[in-house]
């Protein structure tokens, strides 16, 4: 799945189709505590809900 | 926090590591780091629970080795509010 979407030519991909960017695996919180917390083991995933719309 | 509770509590926390790395080897099955941080952290937890079960009571029945005596049914009961 990964080859046909390499995000390069994302404006030639078929509008009204939602496309979720691949995970890469650049390793995990080694503070388990925190994790636990955060809910998420992956610091690219841990996303502080602020309220407002999309946190990066 | 007694010693018996925070054991609990890391056995817990390994179990969400575990979980969140299975969550990401679904969509990931050849991620060699991904399967190391797996195998690493089930080794800790394997290991936490053996000596969980062993000191205080057997969390589970794979988990219980009647040597002496059947400690099975010797866990403190849910509702007891030994496992809060």
């Amino acid at each position: 799945m990964r080859e046909h979407f390499d995000g390069k030519n994302i404006d030639r991909f078929p509008i009204a189709m939602a496309y979720v960017p691949w995970q890469e695996f650049e390793g995990m919180y080694d503070d388990l505590e925190k994790a636990y917390c955060a809910g998420t083991i992956f610091p690219e995933l841990d996303k502080p809900f602020t309220g407002r719309r999309c946190v990066s | 926090m007694r010693e018996k509770e925070q054991l609990l509590r890391d056995i817990g926390m390994a179990d969400f590591v575990l979980i969140e790395l299975a969550l990401y080897l679904d969509t990931h099955p050849h991620d060699r780091r991904a399967q190391e941080y797996f195998n690493h952290y089930n080794r800790i937890k394997n290991q936490m629970e053996k000596e969980f079960s062993q000191k205080y009571f057997p969390l589970n029945l794979r988990l219980t080795d009647c040597s002496d005596e059947w400690r099975w049914g010797g866990a403190p009961l849910p509702w007891e509010g030994e496992c809060a």
